[in-house]
């Protein structure tokens, strides 16, 4: 199970290529209210020309201070921008969102705001009105202040400088050098007291300059040692979005601080997250983790009444253990590290929860009946890949590993038609830590399925004089693809529903007889079958009749249409698309002539395309199979797949044509 | 012992009967189950009037979900303001047999701010809780009140809004001093009660087992065939503004009197707008430079509080600002039009919503403001929102309804443009140069008009490589690789959008033995089959009126000549008109097809008609030419 994570380590590599483009950058000072005539002149250019607007500069300082409260952490921020088209008036408008907690929160401490037009040469000034400020209180711990500036218009340059106070200093606020449109300039300065220290954590494509010095800052009147972490970054491009990603947030250029320790003289050294296994023990005392799954009794009430099984066969008690808590608590679709209540009791008895509340009561469930389990703590596909280093903030989920024989299986309660190392999608990110709350340790794993989703699509039909195909379909979808394709069906309000969405995209096509296997059986592949008539789909011209004989099921565009691809493509898992046909014709027709057989392999036999047709008196043949036998495919590998899924459309769309004798 | 012992075994199947006794699935009966994901079981909703400025809502409701389809419904929602308040929640869930799982404790509820898209600030919140159960069926019950401090409108009942909710039981009470006077409007055949006690009057209205509707495609709405009642005051009180609604032109007066005294522009506003207009002949040439000026300096920013949801900031603020929600717009483009000596009204118009209903006046049938110009040989409208549209044109959820001119002598009612379908057209050339080898080279030259440069005026905003994604989505040539790109709006007093597309295709032709065929109509084909309906129950009708028309030119590859074309084909119904027209010479096709669309509200038994003339249409731009090589 455990092994180097073959993405992470690419990713690595592409930042390590990234920093060994250093370029020197000079810092530049800019002072509020001082614009240059010359900024007004800002073009852009490139792949950024139609930008809606560009970033002059963006600068941000992060230090602590001394307040009433105690330490909290600060961080200034001073930018500039200038609006080319009318799409750019948006950033007129700054929204500011402050979170509170227990006391705890974040605040706005002074904000001043301008917008500066260029009339007859001169520069007119519009500072904001105060009653262009306003205070949205979202609910009881989020609160938005908005701002509107004046006189925005196409060139206009805007400017924003405020401070934001954060009580919290365990992470501070991260630093985005890069956006959807264009940067001139970031810098980020953090400056931290020697007793305190943070782990770095940069991101991105682009290569920060980082520099560091020695610096003191006064607090209450003692001047403290301070370490200064600089970065700059000079001309970002604006960064767009594509498919087959997981997430954006995996691609943009920036850095975050968490902390690790504090040594204040005279104070006990106090460390935090440094590593895995410290991270471990605090995890194992926190209320909504490790203390939740010791919380035993109603765990043990249940297991003594409501949950049936063989206790002395663990293999057939997981399963019992795992249907139990999958069909008693709803996901209420919330994606959570930690549960929602301190009590599995709680949750068993809303009968609803995040992911944490589901599957942790899983986790305890299974350790109160002896099952060899541990928790894997997960960064979704849409909260990106997770560092490597030991960061707790940078996971949102946590799943079960166990133990079934010698083999360590995962599971995901948060679905019924979820199977054991069956887990839910977003959880594909590759790898997950294990964590071993006894032991306090933990390790990374790979989450990849290697197990090749499978979806069988199999017709077999006969065509009478009126071109109309009649026969049966059956289907079959197993993994990722019958999970796909269970959640289709039970959303649906019926299987009437079902169907009639299923037709939906398949023009002439009509349904009787259906029926479905093994729909509450998720460890086991899907199987439909289905009496179908096709209408409409054979074509004739003259003394021909013609047909594409994949019907509804042919690759009809190309899924890489952009001719070059910076990030790697991401499918999730590994899958296989068979798709069998047998036709037999009317006598009084041959065929015209006979497709030809092709097969395409890319290197490596990550992927392939086989199609294979025979013919036999008045009967058809046909077999098309698309392989893509791994998860992740590098920007390298992103040609060879455009060329396979250009081959698929052209020989998927060939017809097979019918002469009337 | 055995009293004891009897009195322990009674207990529980006492509670379980009593449990069981209201909301059990099985009670519904078979007609309310049919085609629904929702029963509302039992809904009470009591309004009380009690003076202009004040009023009660009690609201009490249980709704049994069915499936997956209806837990959109499962959830309870109110929405309050500066000038109401919610309180007493209560909420229950029971299982399928109604037996009670859980009460909800008042910490469940939720509260937040319900700012809508597009605003920067209003004061308006909800409170609300979503109920969540492992399975299906299971039945939700909450009750609520909420007081008024502050009335512009009374409820709706409508019970059952949406596909596949059923109605078991619903009523709808209203109750107001016998004092005051209101109206109200009801869907056919409803029944009104009323009674009189204690100075006030008590109207009911109630329907049992209405059974749900299924799904109906291209539907302009259940209300001929559901039950429903709007109720609506004649007079109110809000933030402390006093009105009087009776009727249009006093809702007219009403708001002229919010916004009188607000035109005035400050002195250097004033200078500018008659340095613009200075060279300018005629009022139309002023408006355009005077629009243009607006377009191109100012920015829409909605602030929407109390009263000022319907009173324009003053134009002396936006002109300092330069920016404004569409009341602020509008009034800062009527101050200006007063400057430059051309009279103007504001609009009050439902955008995007059905025509205000001329012999009822309410407040909830508009959401927009536009202004009017009646000038001596035409009337001018100007949508002064839009930063991209000409002068005169505004917009499709604009035209074609009853609208509110607010006028010194009240309201008046008048009618907004209509756009006919040859004013939304798109015109489209197409060249495609064929090679042997199966690939082409194709140029695409599209005008689009009205309503159809609206759809596609996105696309001018776009970045090129947004651009490029969006074509490439879109068109359905397979293999394509685009060579150039470009967007325009060549003349910006008229409201069209020119689009210039060209690419090449590795694969235009299907091959098939030594025949090759060719889908004529390449780019703009009828999608996908709509199917019949037996016993429709809605009125129906096309999102908006359009014109097609299209002409491709295909040059064949060398060595092939055309075998064979299709015949022309012309559809004709009442619901549009459809040619297409093949013809062949030397080694050209030329398909030209035209297709013209009338967004007029059919009703439901024209349907399965509609169906088949669309499905004639699906066919016929389906049609193939074949090439064959030549010997």
């Amino acid at each position: 199970m455990i092994k180097i994570n073959a993405l992470l380590l690419s990713l690595f590599l592409l930042a390590c290529t990234s920093y060994a483009q250093q370029v020197k950058v000079n810092h530049k000072v800019f002072k509020y209210g001082k614009v240059d005539l010359t900024e007004f002149d800002t073009k852009v250019s490139g792949v950024d020309s139609a930008a809606s607007a560009v970033v002059l500069f963006d600068v941000g300082k992060g230090y602590f201070d001394f307040t009433a409260k105690g330490l909290v952490y600060v961080q200034d921020r001073h930018t500039r921008y200038k609006i080319i088209n009318k799409n750019g008036y948006d950033y007129g408008n700054l929204e500011l969102q402050f979170y509170k907690s227990q006391g705890n929160g974040t605040s706005l401490d002074q904000l001043d705001a301008a917008t500066y037009n260029l009339e007859n040469g001169k520069i007119v000034t519009s500072k904001i009105n105060k009653d262009a400020k306003f205070t949205e209180k979202q609910d009881k711990n989020f609160t938005l202040k908005k701002f509107a500036l004046p006189n925005v218009k196409e060139g206009s340059i805007i400017e924003y400088k405020y401070k934001i106070i954060s009580d919290f200093i365990f992470t501070l606020r991260p630093w985005y050098f890069q956006r959807d449109i264009p940067t001139l300039y970031s810098e980020f300065t953090a400056t931290i007291p020697e007793y305190y220290r943070y782990r770095q954590n940069a991101n991105g494509f682009l290569f920060l300059n980082p520099t560091q010095e020695n610096v003191n800052q006064s607090f209450n009147g003692a001047t403290l040692n301070c370490r200064q972490y600089n970065f700059i970054v000079e001309n970002a491009p604006g960064l767009k979005k594509e498919s087959f990603i997981t997430t954006m947030q995996d691609y943009v250029s920036r850095v975050n601080f968490e902390l690790t320790s504090i040594t204040v003289p005279g104070e006990a050294y106090k460390e935090f997250t440094t590593t895995w296994p410290k991270l471990v023990a605090g995890l194992k005392t926190e209320e909504k983790f490790g203390q939740f799954v010791d919380k035993k009794s109603f765990i043990k009430s249940l297991l003594k009444g409501q949950i049936k099984g063989d206790q002395s066969n663990k293999d057939s008690m997981l399963v019992s253990i795992f249907n139990y808590v999958k069909n008693n608590i709803k996901w209420n679709k919330e994606t959570e590290l930690y549960t929602s209540e301190t009590n599995p009791k709680a949750i068993f008895e809303k009968k609803a929860g995040n992911s944490a509340d589901i599957n942790l009561c899983l986790y305890a469930l299974l350790k109160e009946a002896d099952i060899a389990a541990s928790l894997i703590l997960i960064s979704t596909r849409d909260n990106g890949a997770h560092p490597g280093l030991p960061m707790l903030t940078a996971f949102n989920n946590v799943i079960v590993g166990a133990k079934i024989g010698e083999n360590v299986v995962m599971l995901d309660a948060t679905d019924k038609n979820h199977c054991v190392d069956l887990i839910s999608y977003s959880n594909l990110n590759h790898q997950g830590l294990q964590v071993d709350l006894e032991n306090e340790s933990a390790q990374w794993v790979s989450t990849d399925d290697n197990k090749i989703s499978k979806k069988n699509i199999n017709y077999v039909l006969t065509m009478d004089n009126e071109h109309k195909l009649s026969g049966k379909l059956y289907l079959s979808s197993s993994n990722y693809e019958g999970l796909a394709r269970r959640d289709q069906y039970l959303s649906a309000a019926n299987e009437t529903d079902f169907l009639k969405d299923y037709k939906s995209d398949k023009p002439g096509l009509g349904i009787k007889n259906y029926e479905v296997t093994n729909l509450n059986n998720p460890s086991e592949p899907l199987i439909e079958s289905m009496d179908v008539e096709i209408e409409d789909n054979v074509e004739e011209a003259g003394n021909l009749a013609y047909f594409t004989p994949l019907l509804f099921e042919r690759t009809k565009e190309n899924p890489f249409k952009l001719e070059e691809r910076k990030f790697p493509v991401d499918f999730g898992f590994p899958s296989e698309e068979i798709f069998r046909m047998t036709i037999e014709f009317p006598k009084d027709y041959q065929l015209d002539k006979m497709p030809k057989n092709e097969k395409i392999i890319l290197p490596d036999e990550t992927a392939a395309f086989t199609f294979m047709f025979a013919a036999e008196d008045n009967r058809i043949m046909l077999n098309s199979k698309i392989t893509v036998k791994k998860p992740v495919f590098t920007a390298e590998e992103y040609y060879d797949l455009k060329e396979l899924f250009k081959n698929i459309v052209r020989k998927q769309a060939e017809q097979i044509v019918l002469k009337k004798i | 012992m055995k009293r004891l012992l009897l009195f322990v075994l009674t207990v529980p199947t006492f509670n379980s009967v009593y449990a069981q006794g209201i909301y059990d699935v099985s009670k519904i009966p078979a007609d309310l189950t049919k085609n629904a994901s929702v029963v509302i079981r039992n809904e009470q909703q009591t309004y009380e009037v009690k003076s202009p400025g004040s009023a009660s809502l009690d609201y009490k409701t249980a709704m049994t979900i069915l499936n997956k389809n209806g837990e959109d419904a499962s959830i309870m929602r109110e929405f309050y303001d500066k000038f109401s308040s919610v309180s007493s929640l209560k909420a229950t869930l029971y299982d399928g047999s109604g037996n009670k799982i859980k009460d909800y404790k008042s910490s469940d509820f939720k509260d937040r701010s319900a700012v809508s898209d597009g605003s920067i600030y209003e004061d308006s919140r909800i409170k609300y809780l979503e109920f969540l159960h492992t399975s299906y069926p299971y039945t939700i019950e909450f009750s609520y009140s909420v007081s008024y401090n502050g009335v512009r409108s009374y409820p709706m009942w409508y019970p059952a809004s949406s596909w596949g909710h059923s109605i078991e039981q619903s009523k709808f009470t209203f109750i107001i001093p016998e004092t005051m006077t209101f109206k109200y409007l009801k869907s056919k055949g409803l029944a009104t009660d009323s009674l009189k006690t204690k100075g006030k009057t008590e109207y009911n209205w109630s329907c049992k087992n209405i059974s749900a509707l299924e799904y109906e495609p291209m539907s302009t709405g259940l209300r001929n065939v559901l039950p429903w009642v709007t109720v609506a005051p004649n007079q109110f009180e809000y933030d402390n503004a006093k009105a009087n609604i009776e009727n249009w032109k006093n809702l007219g007066t009403f708001m002229q009197d919010l916004s009188k005294g607000l035109q005035v522009l400050p002195e250097a506003t004033k200078a500018k707008v008659q340095a613009i207009i200075k060279d300018a002949k005629t009022p139309e040439e002023k408006i355009k430079l005077l629009y243009k000026f607006l377009q191109a300096n100012t920015r829409y920013v909605s602030v929407q509080l109390g009263i000022g949801g319907y009173r324009p900031i003053a134009a002396e603020k936006v002109a300092n600002v330069s920016y404004g929600d569409c009341k602020a717009l509008s009034n800062y483009m009527k101050a200006m039009l007063e400057e430059a000596g051309i009279k103007s009204h504001l609009v009050v118009i439902g955008n995007d919503m059905p025509s205000l209903n001329k012999n009822f006046a309410s407040m909830n049938q508009a959401n927009h403001m536009i202004l009017c110009l009646p000038l001596q040989k035409d009337t001018t409208w100007l949508e002064c929102t839009s930063q991209y549209v000409p002068a005169g044109y505004i917009g499709y959820n604009n035209s074609d309804r009853t609208v509110l001119l607010v006028t010194d002598e009240g309201g008046r009612l008048a009618q907004t443009p209509v756009y006919k379908p040859a004013d939304n057209y798109q015109k489209r050339i197409t060249k495609v140069m064929l090679s042997e080898d199966g690939n082409a080279d194709i140029s695409i030259d599209s005008k689009y008009a009205y309503a159809q440069f609206e759809s596609n005026l996105g696309m001018l905003l776009k970045d090129p490589t947004e651009q490029r994604k969006t074509v490439l989505n879109s068109l359905s040539i397979p293999n394509m690789e685009i060579s150039n790109l470009s967007y325009s709006q060549p003349d910006k007093n008229s409201a069209v959008l020119d689009e210039k597309i060209g690419l090449k295709s590795s694969q235009l032709l299907t091959k098939g033995a030594d025949k090759l065929f060719l889908t004529l109509n390449l780019l703009n084909r009828q999608d996908g089959v709509v199917t019949p309906i037996e016993n429709r129950k809605t009125y129906f009708a096309v999102d908006y009126s359009f014109n097609d028309e299209d002409e491709i030119i295909y040059i064949l590859p060398k060595g092939y000549k055309v075998e064979f074309i299709p015949k022309d084909i012309t559809i004709e119904s009442e619901f549009g008109k459809y040619t297409a027209k093949f013809a062949s010479k030397e080694n050209t096709i030329v398909y030209t097809r035209t297709k013209t669309m009338t967004n007029k509200k059919y009703p439901p038994e024209k349907y399965n008609e509609f169906v088949s003339f669309y499905k004639k249409i699906y066919q016929a731009d389906k049609q193939k030419g074949i090439l064959a090589k030549i010997d």
